[in-house]
């Protein structure tokens, strides 16, 4: 526990320290949100949470507890005595050690196994379904996106947008952007929409999926997307995006790993930031610039393509980073500066940022094009596998025809939310009875059951009799489904109908 | 159920009341040709459940009463000298001639004794002084650990409660049970109106044809996915062993045999189950209050039984 709250002091040091060396308002907000963690109720109890040991060191009863037996370490923790605690909880041999009174405390169960209990009692949840819905909202994204490049105001609007983000963060930081030719009073709507689309349906399948990674993930992509475009959001749009990211990062119970993971993935971007970003300090910028020419140097190996810098870029870069924060620089050198600085970022823009936008390109062209066959190849596929199916039914092997024909009775039941779920055949009379089916109907369903097991279990042959048995169930299933339906299950069993024709 | 063997539980309900589902499972066991173990506390009727089976069934009855004297040799017999042949004789021990022993308390005896007794269960021959005599057939123990009162005794370990077949309670008789009972022993001993319904030879034709009975791919493959995920379970800390899914087969085979039926189902492995896996598993110490049954529960709630839809087309093709 004390070494957990160290760790955090130095690291609210350290932040400290680099809040008042660096301007970039991105780094600024993610050191910012840093010091604001402890207000998240988990992390809080992670990092401050008493032990309920009285006066007595921790270290010498962690001691004694290994001595001491098992049963005694697994009873908890310790506390002094009070008056009223009965004697019978007393631990007198660490009373006896430490002269003074010390009783057991008594709990329930450690956290760790009330999670273990939860996490057991989850079962795990139908998966086709899943994957169906997945698969609907990556093509609705896809589309919208796709959209988004066919319709030309969408896409001036789109560059209207980007525009206008170059504008805000240009109001912020020390860089100039090349502005995209836009028509006046373009709309940015439409684009607005069309782009909020994927970016809602990515959120959902981050909120539903409770996966840690995927979040870790686009938090990542925000950090990088403001470090290479030099974007920044405004402070309290980053702010709200962190504490988003760390409570869906916290969405499942806290285990001690979330909370240095959280501290280690915030110290790795806003070292990141430092680095590849100029500051107003000259160590840190010299420092930051050094990382940036071997990156390009690198890159320029890589490509083929010369990276020399102007000469003289640091210092300039310096003075004018420095009147920009003290307020009384010209606004001739802010421009120029900027100048500088979008000079050499075109430097180190490498070239394979072209081929990744080409090769996405092509990636979606493709998708365009089998975007409108795919519900075709989806059904007919299952139209194949239902005629297959069919084709059992009037198999030479009547006990395979028996198992057929019943588990399509059983996929019915299934259609009308009528299944027992993991429960064998045998019980499902009851469960029938109990949904309300007739007992007539009932009475057959548990004829059939039997062959169907014989069937399915033994080695016996079966009769043709026991396969009309199963067809006139099958039938009077058709019936009796069709006639409970509801309005929803209608249109279920007329496309399950359609599908078997 | 088949009439042979109704005719055998309506036999042992004359003298003992309300117990038919224990009797049933008794009678399964012994057509599996397995071990049972029970685990009660005293006075429930254990000895009784036994000397009535062994009258109604014929079975030669041994009881052993162990306690911390009873010695391996008490069991499997010794070679002692004969000075008149100036050679060595042996003499049977309590399992050599017997069919059905009730070993009662089996915690009392001391290990060496209890690991005596698990061998001849485990082989069905004793082997004394390089000279091996096998034993009856069908030889079938019946014993019983008192869970209550188990100061200085030895309760069996894991490894050695792994051989029994199924390890069955019987629980208070309620209400009704109780009064019958206390009605019947007004006169005579009930036990005395138990009578021989079943013959030595019919019931290893019985065990014979238990053997016949099959079990397709499916069950098999359901029986092995139980005992995998028994294995990967979060609680538990020692799963079910090789040897429980072979006797979980066995149990499931005969109980569909009960049923009249020469094929196992899911449903039967289902039915004997918790008997066959409970005293198999051992929980972790963060298992809490779960119980080993609930572990099981567990098991036949996730694991999915081969009747399940989607297993179709795998090992269900024949």
């Amino acid at each position: 526990m004390r070494k957990r709250q160290i760790a955090y002091a130095l690291w609210i040091l350290l932040a400290a320290c680099l809040f008042f060396f660096e301007n970039n308002a991105g780094t600024r907000v993610v050191l910012f949100a840093s010091l604001l963690l402890p207000l998240l109720p988990d992390i809080r109890r992670a990092l401050f949470a008493q032990d309920q040991v009285g006066s007595v060191p921790r270290r010498i009863i962690q001691t004694r507890l290994a001595h001491a037996d098992r049963e005694e370490a697994d009873s908890g923790s310790v506390r002094s005595w009070v008056p009223g605690d009965p004697i019978n909880r007393i631990h007198w041999k660490l009373s006896a050690k430490r002269d003074i009174l010390l009783v057991r405390e008594q709990e329930k169960g450690t956290e760790r196994e009330t999670m273990r209990r939860s996490r057991i009692e989850v079962l795990p949840a139908p998966r086709s379904g899943r994957r169906a819905f997945l698969f609907s909202a990556v093509l609705s994204a896809a589309a919208a996106l796709i959209l988004l490049l066919l319709i030309p105001e969408a896409r001036s609007g789109a560059l209207a947008l980007a525009n206008r983000i170059f504008r805000a963060s240009e109001a912020v930081n020390a860089y100039k952007y090349d502005y995209f030719p836009v028509p006046e009073n373009t709309g940015i709507l439409p684009a607005a929409i069309l782009l909020a689309v994927p970016l809602i349906i990515y959120l959902i399948l981050m909120l539903l999926s409770g996966s840690r990674i995927m979040v870790f993930l686009s938090a990542a992509a925000c950090a990088l997307f403001q470090i290479y475009f030099g974007l920044s959001f405004p402070a309290w749009a980053n702010i709200l995006l962190l504490i988003l990211f760390i409570l869906l990062f916290m969405g499942r119970p806290l285990q001690k790993r979330a909370l240095f993971l959280t501290a280690a993935c915030t110290l790795l971007l806003t070292l990141t930031v430092m680095l590849l970003l100029p500051g107003p300090n000259t160590a840190v910028e010299s420092a930051s610039e050094q990382v940036r020419d071997s990156l390009s140097r690198v890159v320029s190996e890589i490509t083929g393509t010369s990276a020399e810098l102007p000469a003289g870029v640091n210092e300039t870069r310096h003075v004018h980073t420095q009147s920009l924060i003290s307020g009384d620089g010209e606004a001739s050198a802010k421009k120029e500066f900027r100048l500088i600085v979008t000079e050499e970022e075109q430097i180190s823009m490498p070239h394979w940022v072209n081929y990744l936008k080409i090769a996405l390109l092509l990636l979606l062209t493709v998708l365009v094009i089998l975007l409108p066959f795919v519900p075709f190849i989806l059904i007919s596929a299952k139209r194949k596998k239902a005629l297959e199916e069919r084709n059992i039914f009037q198999s030479d092997h009547i006990s395979d025809a028996v198992c057929a024909i019943f588990r399509h009775i059983i996929s019915w039941l299934e259609a009308m939310d009528l299944g027992a779920g993991n429960l064998p055949y045998r019980q499902w009379t009851d469960h029938l009875l109990r949904m309300g089916l007739p007992e007539a109907y009932a009475a057959d369903f548990r004829r059939c059951e039997f062959l169907f097991e014989e069937a399915a279990y033994s080695t016996h042959t079966m009769k043709e009799e026991d396969r009309r048995q199963l067809l006139d169930l099958l039938k009077k299933t058709e019936e009796t489904m069709k006639s409970r339906a509801d309005k929803g299950q209608k249109f279920r069993l007329r496309y399950r109908e359609w599908l078997w024709l | 159920m088949r009439p042979e063997l109704e005719k055998v539980v309506s036999e042992i309900e004359k003298a003992i009341a309300g117990k038919r589902s224990v009797i049933e499972k008794i009678l399964t066991a012994l057509l599996a040709d397995g071990h049972v173990l029970l685990d009660d506390v005293p006075g429930v009727g254990k000895t009784t459940l036994a000397v009535a089976l062994s009258r109604a069934v014929d079975l030669s009855y041994k009881r052993i009463q162990f306690t911390p004297d009873v010695l391996p040799s008490d069991l499997i017999g010794f070679s002692i000298y004969d000075r008149e042949s100036g050679g060595f004789v042996y003499r049977e021990g309590a399992l050599n001639r017997a069919g059905l022993v009730l070993g009662d308390e089996i915690n009392r005896a001391s290990s060496k004794t209890q690991s005596a007794l698990l061998e001849a269960m485990e082989e069905r021959q004793v082997t004394v002084d390089g000279n091996t005599y096998p034993l009856l057939q069908p030889f079938l123990v019946i014993a019983t650990q008192n869970s209550v009162g188990t100061a200085g005794t030895q309760m069996l370990p894991y490894a050695q409660i792994d051989r029994f077949l199924v390890r069955l309670s019987l629980g208070y008789p309620d209400y009704e049970a109780q009064m019958s009972m206390l009605r019947d022993r007004q006169g005579t001993n009930p036990l005395n109106l138990v009578q021989r319904v079943l013959t030595r030879d019919e019931l290893l034709s019985m065990q014979r044809s238990v053997q016949q009975v099959t079990s397709v791919d499916a069950v098999l493959d359901y029986i092995t996915r139980l005992t995998l995920a028994s294995r990967e379970h979060g609680s538990v800390d020692v799963g079910i062993s090789p040897r429980g899914a072979v006797f979980l087969d066995r149990m499931a085979k005969a109980h569909a045999w009960m049923e009249n039926r020469d094929y196992v189902t899911g449903s039967d492995v289902q039915s004997v189950f918790h008997d066959v896996c409970a005293h198999r598993i051992l929980l972790r110490e963060q298992a809490g209050e779960k119980t080993p049954a609930d572990v099981l529960d567990d098991l036949l709630k996730t694991v999915k039984n081969p009747d399940h839809r989607s297993l179709f087309g795998g090992v269900h093709k024949k």
